[in-house]
Parts: C-alpha cells; sequence; structure tokens
C-alpha cells in the first residue's frame, strides 16, 4: 500500500541543462566559453535556475 | 590561514563565495570529496603527541593545521568517482577525510554533528518551539485515527514529506500539498506522514542567517493565486524577492534557534500571515541563497566569506570552541 504522502506526490521535472560553463580547477571556479567567471553572470544563472531552491534535488534534500 | 570548501565543482553558488575571498585575497582550498582519491590526496601522521596532516589538491598543497575554517557546502559522497569505487572505499575515505577534519582547530559551517542532527524535521520543530518561534500545528504519525481526529481539530491542512527527500524510482517530487477537507487517512499506516495547519499566508519569507547576520527577503503571495498552491518551490513566479527587515522578536528566536542547534549558516522558511506573524516552517541547514542574492542584492555571498575568512571566533560569539562547531 502506498503511504499517504505519496498521493500528492507528481512526476518530477527532469530538466535536460547542459550548462554553458565549465569548471576551472586552476581559478577553482567556472568558467564561460569566453573567460568570463559564471557567478558573474547573473542573466545565465537566472535561466539555468542552478542556484535556486529546488526541492528534489537527487543529492541534498534540504534546499 | 585557508578556507575550505567541500563541494561540486559544478556549485556556482559556492563560487559566488569564491569570488569574494579571492577579494580579499584569503587562500582558498576547494574540492569535492567524491574526488578522493582520484585528484584529491589526503595524509595525516600521529606521532610523539602531535598530529599533522595535509590535503593535496589539484597542485595545492595545504596542512591541516592551515586551515581557518572549512565550508561544507554541497560535498559529493567521498571516493564514488575514484577508479575503483565500492562502499568500502567510500566509508574509508569518509573516515579518513572528515575524521582529519575533525582534529584540526578550524571553524565550520556547518560542523558535520550539527547539520545531521538539524536535517531532522521533528527536531527542528521541537527546536523552533524552545527557540520560542511561532510553530504551526503539526502531527506526524502512522496512526489514521490520530490522523483523522487531528484533521476535526484543524480542518485546514497541507502534507509535506517528514525528511524533505524526493521519491526516485521513478523520480517523483512532493510538494507541500493541501489535504482534501474528506481525506481518507488509512494510508497513513504505511508511512509516517506530517500534516500540519495551514498558514493562510500572505507572503513567503526566506531567512538567510550567517553567524549573527540575519538577511530576510519576502516573496508576495500572487493575489490570483490557486489556494492550493501552497509551495512557493512549486507555485508560479509573479513577483521576485524583496529584502524585509526582520521583527525583534524573530530574530531573537532565530539567534537562539542557532545557538542551540550550533550552526553558523542557516536558510529559514517562514510563512507570513495576514497579521504579519512570521511562522517557522523550516530551516535548511545548507539552504541555498544565490537566488535571493540575485533578487534582493543582498551581500549573503560577502557576509558568507567574511565568516569563513574572521580569525578566530565571531564578534557574536557563536562558535562552539570545544567541538569548533559554528552556530
Amino acid at each position: 500500500m502506498q503511504p499517504f504522502t505519496l498521493n500528492y506526490a507528481r512526476p518530477a521535472v527532469q530538466l535536460e541543462v547542459t550548462v554553458p560553463y565549465a569548471y576551472d580547477s586552476g581559478l577553482q571556479l567556472n568558467v564561460l566559453p569566453d573567460g568570463r567567471i559564471a557567478a558573474t553572470d547573473h542573466a545565465t544563472l537566472r535561466a539555468l535556475g542552478t542556484t535556486t531552491s529546488t526541492a528534489g534535488s537527487k543529492t541534498h534534500f534540504d534546499d | 590561514m585557508t578556507v575550505l570548501i567541500l563541494t561540486s565543482e559544478e556549485d556556482v553558488t559556492a563560487d559566488m563565495v569564491v569570488l569574494r575571498l579571492r577579494e580579499a585575497r584569503v587562500p582558498v582550498v576547494r574540492f569535492d570529496p567524491a574526488d578522493l582519491t582520484d585528484g584529491v590526496a589526503l595524509s595525516g601522521e600521529y606521532a610523539h603527541g602531535t598530529c599533522h596532516g595535509q590535503l593535496s589538491v589539484g597542485g595545492r598543497l595545504v596542512e591541516l593545521d592551515g586551515l581557518r575554517s572549512i565550508w561544507v557546502r554541497r560535498p559529493g559522497t567521498a571516493a564514488v568517482r575514484a577508479a575503483q569505487p565500492s562502499a568500502w572505499l567510500t566509508e574509508e575515505s569518509a573516515q579518513a577525510l572528515y575524521g582529519m577534519l575533525r582534529c584540526t582547530g578550524a571553524r565550520w559551517m556547518n560542523h558535520p554533528d550539527a547539520a545531521r542532527r538539524a536535517r531532522y524535521k521533528p527536531w527542528q520543530l521541537r527546536h523552533a518551539q524552545r527557540s520560542e518561534l511561532m510553530v504551526p500545528a503539526t502531527l506526524i504519525t502512522t496512526f489514521p485515527q490520530a490522523a483523522q481526529e487531528f484533521a476535526e481539530r484543524h480542518p485546514d491542512l497541507v502534507v509535506k514529506p517528514v525528511s524533505g527527500a524526493h521519491p526516485q524510482e521513478p523520480p517523483r517530487a512532493v510538494p507541500t500539498s493541501r489535504v482534501a477537507p474528506d481525506a481518507d487517512f488509512s494510508a497513513v499506516a504505511f508511512g509516517p506522514t506530517l500534516l500540519q495547519e495551514r498558514v493562510v499566508k500572505q507572503a513567503d519569507i526566506r531567512l538567510t542567517a550567517v553567524g549573527g547576520t540575519l538577511l530576510a527577503a519576502r516573496k508576495p503571495v500572487n493575489p490570483d493565486a490557486h489556494p492550493d498552491d501552497v509551495d512557493v518551490r512549486f507555485a508560479p513566479s509573479v513577483s521576485p524577492w524583496r529584502p524585509v527587515a526582520v521583527p525583534g522578536w524573530v530574530a531573537d528566536g532565530v539567534l537562539r534557534y542557532l545557538r542551540g542547534a550550533e550552526l553558523a549558516y542557516g536558510a529559514f522558511d517562514f510563512a507570513e500571515d495576514a497579521d504579519g506573524v512570521w511562522w517557522f516552517l523550516e530551516c535548511n541547514q545548507s539552504g541555498q541563497f544565490g537566488f535571493v542574492e540575485m533578487d534582493t542584492g543582498q551581500p549573503i555571498a560577502a557576509t558568507i566569506a567574511e565568516w569563513l575568512a574572521a580569525d578566530g571566533l565571531p564578534e557574536d560569539g557563536c562558535a562552539n570552541a570545544a567541538t569548533g562547531a559554528g552556530c
């Protein structure tokens, strides 16, 4: 039998987001293809939602 | 003295803090424990009554004695990306890494022991009560009859996961949801169920606490929103987060909560009712903050960086010198 709480579950939105930045181990920061620091590009971060409370992370349940 | 950050490479929210530390010329070593033993190496020697150790990451070598603070942000599971990963290697690596780090005098944001306890929502609710924060009437039960009686006393309820975790096989999300007035509670017997009196809210509040600094943001509820859209994380967003002053009694309660929980960082969620009262919902000991900073311009990353870079105990006296845990 299904627990009561799961009556309210919905399919998780599986966003296949390809982030446009890559980790630079020398800088210890993520860098965009044009060399800018990703964290300074708020428009990109907003579009990707990568700094947002996600409510359903596979790896971290306290968002 | 170096700040150690344990998090994944793709964590751009951590980048916001790394940037601030770089600006302040504070040495930083960052790595993901998942990369032990491939790219990250460690060593510790216990002899002649002393203990010395080193971490090596991407060509950086840091003495464990040289760590000023440790930010446990979003670390992966130890050694899962090793050449030959195994549950045994994960346990060995986690014991070695976190065991050695516990030997240092560094300040933690947050200490693993405090973080583990702080994740328990039932404990959060009781701790918030003891901290004199307002907590909505809540029941956690596997007794269907108790759930039925609670619903009769509190006819407008929401249900949410006790752990905050979401089922993965298949991947599903369980938002905070309104319970129908005629709900059948028999399935409560098949899993612990958290029922809570719904706060008829006029706004959501996210309060980010860094040491003794409290930065709160408010997002008003969309006046056209459906009453069933309870969970701000799933509801359509029509207005940005805006900075808001923290009522004195809430600030006092939050600081009591942090001290009692031995947390240096906490992201508190409140629901603001029609009378302006802030009702405690939860405290995420590693909650996201980038989205709030980008909306509000509040200097959350800079405040975290300042806390991590500070020498000794913070001015608010909020660190536990015995355990190395901040609060």
